[in-house]
C-alpha cells in the first residue's frame, strides 16, 4: 500500500519556473532563472562593466611599459599620447640599434619604411573595419590614444577586437580572444616586472625585444617560415652573447633570463608566426590528422606496447598523457609546448612503470608513445612540432630531457607517416583490408579478457553487430554505466520501500503504544483517595517514652 | 627550471636487448637489475655531470629505441648528437652487423659524431668462453677502420662502463674547447645583418 507516490518525484512550484526579474516570462536555468530578455540585458551589462575594467587595465599596462620605455629612451623621443604621435614610436625604437649597424643608411628610406610601417597595420584590419562604421571612428581614436597599432597582440588590440565584438553583440566567441589577450597582458606584465629586478640590463633587454617584436611584425608579410624562424634564433643568439658577457659567463642566469625573453617575445608574435600561410603546415596537419583517423584500427598489441589499460592506475595514466599531448596545442610559448610533451612522457614512464614493475627503456617508450599520439589525435600536431622547432631556443631542443621527448615524438609522427604492414607485423592484404575499412581487428572485450588471437573478426554483418560492443570501448563503457544505473534505481526502489515500510511500522507502533496506554490507563484508574487526616504524632511509635515536657516552675527568690 | 643544463648529447645505439638501457643504468645509478627496479620512472634520458679535469660537463644520454621497425627514424635521434656509443652483443652476432648498420648511417648523415663500439655482456663470455661470437681483434679492426674506440664492457659487474663514458666526457670536453675558438670570430660578425639591419631594407 503506498502512500503518496508524487513525493517521490521533484515538486517545483510554479513559481519558480517564472524569469526572476518578475516579467512574468518563463526563465531558464542557464540564464540564471532570467528569461532570455532580461539576461541578454544583464549580460550586456557585465560585459561593458568587463571592458570598462579592461580598458582601465590595458591602459595601466600602457603607461606603464611607455615610462620603462621612456625612461631607456631618454625624453626627446617620448611617445606622445596624441594620434599624431603614432609615427614616432616605431622610428624612435630603431633609432638605438642604428649603433649595431655597420653601415649607415640614408634617413630617407628609413623614414618610407617607417611611414610603411604605420600604414601596413592598418590595411591589415581593414576588411573588417567595413563591418561597424560607426564605431570604426572611435576605435581609430582610442587605438591612437593607446599603443602603435602595428603591435600584434597588444591589449589595445585584443580590446578593439572585443569592442568591435562588443558592439556587434556578438554572444558566443568574447572568451576566447578575452582569454587569449589577457594571457597577452598578463605575460607582457610579467616579463616588466622580472626586468625591473635587474634594473639597467632589464631596461636595455625590454627594449630589444620590443623593437624586435616591432620589426618582425613589419616583415612577416614577405618573409618564409624558416626566414622568420632564423630571425628569432639569431635573437636569441644574439641576446644572449650580450647577456653571456653581461653575467660574465653565468650561463644560469642567462638562461632565467632568455626563459622569461622566449615566453615574452612567442606570446607576442604567436598569432602571427604560428602555422603561417606561408608555409603548408596546415596541410600536412589535415594530412596527419586524417592518416591517424584512418588508423583508428590500430591496437596496442600490434605495436608491442607493453601496457596492461586494464589496471586502472595505468589507464589513468594514459588518459593523463593523452589529455597532456591534446593540451599542447593550447600553449603559445614553446617552452610550455615542450613541458606538455614532457608531462605526457612521464605519464607514459609510469603507465609502462606500473604494468613491467620496472622502468621503461626506450624500447618500451616509443611505442607507447605511438599509441598514445594514435589514441589522442593531438590537434595541428605537425603545426605545433614545426613551431617548437622553428622558435624554440635551440639549447634546450638539442641536449635537455625536453629535447629527448621532442624528439620521441618527432619519430612518433614519422612512424605514423611511414606505417606500413610490415611496421605492424601484419600481412599486407590484411593491411589493406584494415585501412580500406572491411575488416577490424578483435579489441579487448569490455569484461577485461584479451583476445586470444589478434587476427581479424570473421567477416560478415553479423559478427560485426556482435562484436560493435567489445570493439568500441565507449560503447562499453555506456553500458556500464547503464548496468549500473539500473542497479542504482533498483537500490533506490528496494530504499523507498523500506522506508514505507518503516512509515507504516512507526505509525502502528505509535497507535500500539497509545493503546497500550490507553489500555493501562484503563486497567489502573487514578484514584485520588484523601489523605486521613492525622496529627504529627500518631505514628510515632516511641513517644510516650519519652519524658514528660517540661513545665515551667516558679523559684522562689 | 628542473631541468638540469646539459652540454652534450650521447645517444646509445645497438639492436633490442643488446643492454644499451642496462649500461646507463649501471654508469648512472651504480647498479645492474635484476627483479623490481625501485625509484627510476624511466632510463630513456639520463643527465649525468662528469668532473673532467677541473671542468664539469653534463652528458645527456638518449636511449633509443632499437627494433628494427623504428630504423627509419633513428636518423631524427641522432641528429646534433656529439658521441654515439653504438652497442653490440658479443653474444649474438646478428648484433654485431647492426651495429655495422649505424655505423654507416652515422658515418654518412653526422660527420661530427664521435662514434664509440661497446661489446657488452663481456661476464658472460668471461664466465664461458664458448659463448664469444664476436672476437675482439675482429672488432678491433672494425674500430680502428671506422676510426672508432672499442669498449668491451659488462653492466653486470660494472666492467670497463666507467671509463667509457669517462673518456666520452673528455674527449667531448677537448674537442668543444677546439670548437669554441675556431667559431668565436665568425659568429660575431654574421649576425648584424640577420635583423637589425634587414629589417630596415627589405621593403
Amino acid at each position: 500500500m503506498s502512500q503518496k507516490p508524487e513525493r517521490r518525484g521533484i515538486h517545483v512550484d510554479q513559481s519558480e519556473l517564472l524569469c526572476k526579474k518578475g516579467c512574468g516570462y518563463y526563465g531558464n536555468a542557464a540564464w540564471q532563472g532570467l528569461c532570455s530578455k532580461c539576461w541578454r540585458e544583464e549580460y550586456q551589462r557585465a560585459k561593458e562593466r568587463q571592458i570598462q575594467e579592461d580598458w582601465a587595465f590595458a591602459e595601466k599596462l600602457q603607461r606603464e611599459e611607455e615610462v620603462a620605455y621612456a625612461s631607456s629612451q631618454g625624453p626627446s623621443s617620448q611617445p606622445g599620447p596624441q594620434p599624431q604621435a603614432q609615427a614616432t614610436p616605431p622610428h624612435a625604437a630603431l633609432t638605438p640599434f642604428s649603433k649595431f649597424e655597420e653601415k649607415k643608411t640614408n634617413e630617407k628610406m628609413r623614414k618610407v619604411t617607417t611611414v610603411k610601417k604605420f600604414f601596413s597595420p592598418s590595411t591589415r584590419i581593414a576588411p573588417k573595419k567595413g563591418l561597424v562604421e560607426r564605431e570604426d571612428r572611435t576605435l581609430r581614436a582610442w587605438r591612437g590614444i593607446f599603443s602603435p597599432s602595428w603591435e600584434m597582440g597588444s591589449p589595445t588590440e585584443a580590446l578593439v577586437a572585443r569592442l568591435r565584438e562588443g558592439h556587434e553583440g556578438k554572444t558566443s566567441s568574447p572568451s576566447i580572444s578575452r582569454q587569449a589577450s589577457l594571457e597577452t597582458d598578463r605575460v607582457s606584465k610579467d616579463f616588466m616586472e622580472f626586468l625591473k629586478t635587474m634594473q639597467r640590463p632589464g631596461r636595455e633587454i625590454h627594449k630589444q625585444c620590443r623593437a624586435f617584436i616591432e620589426s618582425m611584425a613589419n616583415k612577416k608579410q614577405d618573409l618564409g617560415a624558416d626566414e622568420l624562424s632564423e630571425c628569432v634564433q639569431d635573437f636569441y643568439q644574439n641576446l644572449s652573447d650580450r647577456l653571456m658577457s653581461h653575467f660574465k659567463g653565468s650561463s644560469e642566469s642567462v638562461e632565467r633570463v632568455m626563459d622569461q625573453v622566449e615566453k615574452y617575445i612567442m606570446t607576442r608574435l604567436y598569432k602571427s608566426v604560428f602555422c603561417p600561410e606561408t608555409t603548408d603546415d596546415e596541410k600536412k596537419d589535415l594530412a596527419t590528422q586524417h592518416r591517424i583517423r584512418a588508423l583508428h584500427w590500430v591496437t596496442i598489441e600490434m605495436l608491442c606496447v607493453s601496457m596492461d589499460e586494464e589496471i586502472p592506475e595505468v589507464s589513468d595514466n594514459v588518459v593523463k598523457a593523452i589529455t597532456d599531448v591534446i593540451e599542447m596545442d593550447s600553449k603559445r610559448v614553446p617552452r610550455d609546448k615542450l613541458a606538455c610533451i614532457t608531462q605526457c612522457s612521464k605519464h607514459i614512464f609510469s603507465a609502462i612503470k606500473i604494468t613491467k614493475k620496472e622502468p621503461a627503456s626506450a624500447d618500451d617508450f616509443l611505442p607507447a608513445l605511438i599509441y598514445i599520439v594514435l589514441k589522442a589525435n593531438p590537434p595541428r600536431l605537425q603545426s605545433n612540432i614545426q613551431y617548437i622547432t622553428r622558435f624554440c631556443n635551440p639549447s634546450r631542443l638539442m641536449t635537455g630531457e625536453d629535447g629527448y621527448y621532442f624528439t620521441n615524438l618527432c619519430c612518433a609522427v614519422a612512424f605514423i607517416e611511414k606505417l606500413d604492414a610490415q611496421s605492424l607485423n601484419l600481412d599486407t592484404d590484411e593491411f589493406e583490408r584494415y585501412m580500406s575499412g572491411q575488416a577490424s581487428p578483435r579489441r579487448p572485450t569490455d569484461d577485461g579478457g584479451w583476445p586470444l588471437e589478434a587476427g581479424p573478426s570473421p567477416q560478415g554483418g553479423a559478427a560485426a553487430a556482435a562484436s560493435s560492443v567489445a570493439v568500441n570501448p565507449a560503447l562499453a563503457q555506456l553500458h556500464h554505466s547503464l548496468e549500473q544505473l539500473s542497479g542504482l534505481s533498483e537500490r533506490q526502489d528496494r530504499l523507498m520501500e523500506g522506508a514505507r515500510g518503516l512509515q507504516e511500522e512507526l505509525v502502528s507502533w505509535e497507535e500500539g503504544v497509545r493503546r497500550e496506554v490507553q489500555h493501562i490507563l484503563e486497567r489502573y484508574p487514578l484514584e485520588v483517595r484523601p489523605p486521613p487526616a492525622s496529627a504529627i504524632d500518631t505514628e510515632n511509635a516511641e513517644t510516650d517514652r519519652l519524658p514528660p515536657p517540661l513545665t515551667p516552675q516558679v523559684f522562689a527568690g | 627550471m628542473s631541468a638540469m643544463r646539459v652540454d652534450t648529447k650521447v645517444v646509445m645505439l645497438g639492436k633490442e636487448s643488446v643492454g644499451k638501457t642496462s649500461l646507463v643504468e649501471r654508469y648512472v645509478h651504480h647498479r645492474f637489475l635484476v627483479g623490481p627496479y625501485q625509484n627510476t620512472i624511466g632510463a630513456a634520458f639520463v643527465a649525468k655531470p662528469i668532473q673532467v679535469g677541473d671542468k664539469v660537463v653534463t652528458l645527456g644520454i638518449w636511449d633509443t629505441a632499437g627494433s628494427e621497425r623504428y630504423e627509419a627514424m633513428s636518423r631524427i635521434y641522432y641528429r646534433g648528437a656529439r658521441a654515439a656509443v653504438v652497442c653490440y652483443d658479443l653474444t649474438d652476432s646478428s648484433s654485431f652487423q647492426r651495429a655495422r648498420f649505424w655505423v654507416k648511417e652515422l658515418q654518412n648523415c653526422e660527420e661530427h659524431c664521435k662514434i664509440y663500439l661497446c661489446g657488452t655482456k663481456n661476464d658472460l663470455v668471461q664466465a664461458d668462453r664458448g659463448l664469444r661470437q664476436i672476437d675482439f681483434h675482429d672488432a678491433q679492426d672494425f674500430a680502428e677502420e671506422i676510426g672508432a674506440q672499442l669498449y668491451e664492457t659488462s653492466s653486470k659487474t660494472g666492467n670497463n662502463v666507467d671509463e667509457l663514458f669517462q673518456r666520452i666526457a673528455e674527449e667531448y670536453s677537448d674537442s668543444a674547447f677546439q670548437y669554441m675558438s675556431n667559431e668565436a670570430g665568425v659568429d660575431l660578425s654574421q649576425k648584424k645583418d640577420s635583423y637589425f639591419y634587414s629589417c630596415c631594407h627589405n621593403n
